[in-house]
């Protein structure tokens, strides 16, 4: 599958509310430039992100999946990046095993203050997805795959 | 303190699928395939896995319903047997049996197809009988 | 067999157990079936045959609907892992469970692709060696990324979404199931959602599964199941050292809220 010029990535980013989303939003506030491929989405902790969100944003169509939460010992609600920390490692070797690269799902703990932080790792995993091309899982709406790819089925 | 299994066959389809009801205290609760049936193998699809639950379902009718000035109302058997059995015969003796058509279900088991089949070809008289899946 | 049988009759006679669960044989067709003071002449028909069923699953249905009574079961060893597995999700109730062991033959074991065909204690029969897994899995961990798509995916558009998978597996009990959930699996369309279904699947079989291939034997459409689920096993070896189905005092390191296993940076 190679990347051509014009592919622009969709990128689904569950976005912790208390440090991650506080860091994009300062990154936005500085004016920090950054790549535009990463779709916000706010949840209470980066330990409510259920591998069945990761998997449904995969299967709608995103090329790939950033979770962004606290730093180890500075959850909000102390422990809950415990358990994306052990989650996401799980996720990825059944991705990577089931043929979707694991590259395509990122793990990092963005601080409330690191909004130059979230602009940097936004565009490095956008560069990143960018070079691996298309989820393979496109064009697969509710799993069938379009008639004109089965040619030789 | 009662569970059993009991062999049978899948009541939906024409295939055959073996499989066991597990019956616990007296109700059904359940259903296992028969792992080493020559047929089945091993395997139900989604309807034989879920035979058991029309059984004893709170969604079953207990009495028969009959439209009464536009409402549906509680009958007991003999006027609904009276009704039906009476309008078919009219409705078969005035205009002929092949004015009478029969529709049955996938959801009906295939000993209930089988009954309607019979009840439409030899008392109605006609051959109209179709099915939902035209079995 | 003769020696088991004894075991458990002398055991519902002196009412140590209340009730006994294991297989029989009747005319060839094998089932699981329940013994009782009431029907103790049952126990004639007591096997240990190459067929198998969820055991576990239908020892936690009889349980749960007798707290406090004590409930014989004929373990083999996946039944064992799967009522460890149970016990630890308290799927058991509060009856009190006494396991009568039985170890696979070779042969057996060879037609489960068994990793551990016996059980901690035996009561019958002899300790066989554990069977080498299918190929299966290292042939498709050996795959590029696109193959293994490829192959993954046409599997699962053979799937009729019988949900056998689920039903048959005896460590999946909860009453609200992520597999019919509207919003993740759609209703109405077959193949279900892939890779959707089969994911979900796997995530929750990861620290769950206890190796005992009864999905792949009722798949009606040969789908290789296990060998996900297997591979996961191996994943949750190697990250947390943790292996379902080996004591019931273990506790998933996906299941705790703590610290566990390898943390990223």
């Amino acid at each position: 599958m190679s990347a051509d010029n014009s592919f622009e990535p969709t990128i689904i980013g569950f976005l912790c509310n208390w440090c991650s989303y506080a860091g994009a939003d300062l990154a936005g506030g500085s004016r920090k430039k950054y790549a535009a491929n990463v779709l916000p989405i706010r949840v209470m902790c980066s330990g409510t992100v259920s591998p069945h969100h990761i998997v449904k944003a995969f299967q709608m169509g995103a090329d790939g999946v950033l979770v962004t939460g606290c730093h180890i010992g500075e959850c909000h609600y102390l422990k809950g990046n415990y358990m994306t920390a052990k989650r996401i490692p799980v996720v990825k070797e059944l991705l990577g095993f089931m043929g979707i690269s694991p590259d395509r799902l990122m793990l990092d703990w963005v601080s409330a203050s690191e909004g130059e932080k979230f602009a940097r790792v936004v565009t490095e995993f956008s560069e990143k997805i960018r070079s691996l091309g298309p989820s393979p899982l496109k064009g697969r709406a509710h799993g069938r795959v379009k008639e004109e790819s089965k040619a030789s089925a | 303190m009662d569970y059993k299994t009991v062999l049978t066959v899948c009541p939906y389809c024409g295939c055959g699928c073996g499989m066991y009801l597990e019956v616990m205290d007296g109700k059904v609760i359940g259903t296992l395939p028969s792992m080493n049936h020559p047929i089945s193998e091993g395997s139900l699809c989604i309807k034989g896995w879920n035979a058991h639950e029309p059984v004893h379902s709170q969604k079953r009718l207990t009495k028969p319903f009959m439209r009464k000035d536009g409402k549906l109302t509680e009958a007991s058997w003999d006027e609904a047997i009276d009704k039906v059995a009476g309008e078919l015969t009219r409705i078969r003796d005035q205009y002929g049996p092949n004015s009478l058509a029969v529709l049955t279900s996938a959801k009906c088991t295939n000993e209930e197809n089988y009954l309607l089949m019979k009840l439409t070809r030899a008392v109605l008289g006609t051959n109209n009988i179709d099915h939902c899946a035209r079995l | 067999m003769e020696e088991l049988k004894k075991k458990v009759k002398q055991a519902l006679e002196e009412g140590k157990i209340h009730g006994f669960l294991g297989l029989k044989a009747d005319e060839g067709e094998v089932s699981p079936f329940f013994v009782t003071k009431d029907n103790i002449a049952e126990l004639e028909k007591l096997t240990a045959p190459d067929g198998r069923y969820s055991i576990g699953k239908i020892l936690s249905h009889i349980a749960v609907r007798n707290p406090g009574k004590v409930i014989g079961v004929m373990v083999r060893g996946c039944d064992e892992r799967a009522i460890i597995e149970l016990t630890k999700a308290s799927q058991l109730g509060t009856a009190s469970i006494t396991q009568f062991g039985v170890a696979c033959t070779p042969q057996t074991a060879e037609k489960c692709n068994c990793p551990q065909p016996y059980p901690s204690q035996i009561d019958f029969g002899e300790k066989a060696p554990g069977v080498v897994p299918n190929e299966l899995l290292a042939k498709v961990e050996q795959m590029s990324v696109e193959d293994r798509l490829a192959f993954w995916m046409s599997q699962f558009d053979k799937c009729i979404k019988c949900y056998g998978c689920r039903n048959i597996c005896p460590v999946c009990y909860c009453k609200e199931c992520t597999l019919e959930d509207q919003n993740l699996v759609p209703g109405g369309i077959v193949p279900p959602a892939t890779p959707v279904f089969h994911f979900i699947k796997a995530m929750h079989m990861a620290d769950r599964c206890i190796d005992c291939g009864l999905c792949e034997a009722t798949c009606p459409m040969n789908i290789p199941l296990r060998t996900i689920y297997r591979h996961m096993r191996k994943a949750m070896q190697e990250l947390f050292d943790y292996v379902p189905g080996k004591a019931a005092t273990d506790k998933s390191p996906l299941g705790v809220l703590e610290e566990g296993g390898r943390l990223i940076h």
